[in-house]
């Protein structure tokens, strides 16, 4: 359940450390945002001498929520905590690593490159 | 089909059935209900807590070694379809089920005797070493001393009139 004013955690190593979700892209006065849904979003701290800087406005897609995430086949799973990967306009990540467990629910939204980097599909 | 087992409890969790937590280093904790859930999310030690296997099996409650525990694996290789052998395994789940429902019976039952003859040993001493206090019921009928006086006490019940009346 991401919301604007939500911050979240940065699951990859494109210089960002937290972001602040300002806006969900998809239809119009959309409440809350889950798993694969791609948000916009103010980078609240970036790590030093990084390509990416505090306050700049990107894009981003939600990787793990602490909220439960069902599944068709009856399963209910949650993350630790909420966490995004920052990506470009056509949804290729701007790091080049992606760091703790995420989603599987991303292959099929086709965040493939995000899915193929990451330690453990979950 | 895949049965789990329950981070917490140690029960079996069937699919659909309770909730996954996956920790960001990767490891899921599976729980069976929100009770066992609620309990992690409390910091709980399942070896603490008095009602989950991990509790019984560390404090003997439960038979631990048994060969009829060799049965039940995980096993990631999944098995070529034999009808015999299905046949012939679904015949001995029945059995091994049967056996190790009577060997925990039994254990539980060896280890309550250890508190029976206990405690039976303890009335025994208490017997002996208190015999005095009882007095035998003929020394109580020869020595008055040793009981209550009998007391008549008159208690008056007013008959009323209003019942009789009733009746006629």
């Amino acid at each position: 359940m991401i919301q604007s004013q939500t911050h979240l955690n940065v699951a990859d190593n494109s210089g960002a450390r937290e972001l602040m979700c300002i806006r969900i892209i998809g239809t119009s006065n959309r409440r809350y945002a889950h798993i694969g849904d791609v948000i916009i979003a103010v980078i609240k701290e970036a790590v030093p001498n990084s390509p990416l800087e505090r306050s700049e406005v990107i894009r981003a897609v939600i990787v793990r929520t602490s909220k439960e995430l069902k599944r068709d086949n009856g399963m209910i799973i949650r993350y630790d905590d909420n966490a995004a990967v920052v990506i470009d306009q056509e949804g290729n990540p701007k790091g080049t690593r992606i760091f703790g467990a995420i989603a599987r629910e991303l292959r099929q939204l086709n965040f493939t490159k995000i899915v193929s980097l990451a330690p453990e599909v979950l | 089909m895949r049965l789990e087992k329950c981070w917490f409890c140690s029960s079996t969790v069937y699919p659909g059935h309770g909730i996954q937590f996956v920790r960001n280093d990767a490891k899921i904790f599976r729980f069976c209900r929100s009770k066992c859930h609620k309990n992690f999310k409390m910091k709980r030690n399942p070896r603490k807590v008095k009602w989950t296997k991990a509790y019984r099996r560390l404090h003997g409650k439960d038979m631990t070694q048994d060969t009829t525990f060799e049965f039940e694996r995980k096993r990631n290789r999944p098995e070529r379809y034999d009808r015999n052998l299905a046949e012939n395994t679904l015949k001995a789940i029945k059995k091994i089920d049967k056996v190790r429902s009577d060997r925990a019976a039994s254990h539980i039952e060896k280890r309550l005797k250890v508190r029976k003859g206990k405690e039976r040993r303890e009335a025994q001493k208490e017997l002996e070493q208190s015999i005095h206090l009882v007095k035998a019921p003929q020394a109580l009928r020869e020595d008055q001393s040793l009981t209550l006086p009998k007391i008549k006490v008159q208690v008056s019940q007013p008959k009323s009139d209003q019942n009789q009346a009733m009746e006629e």
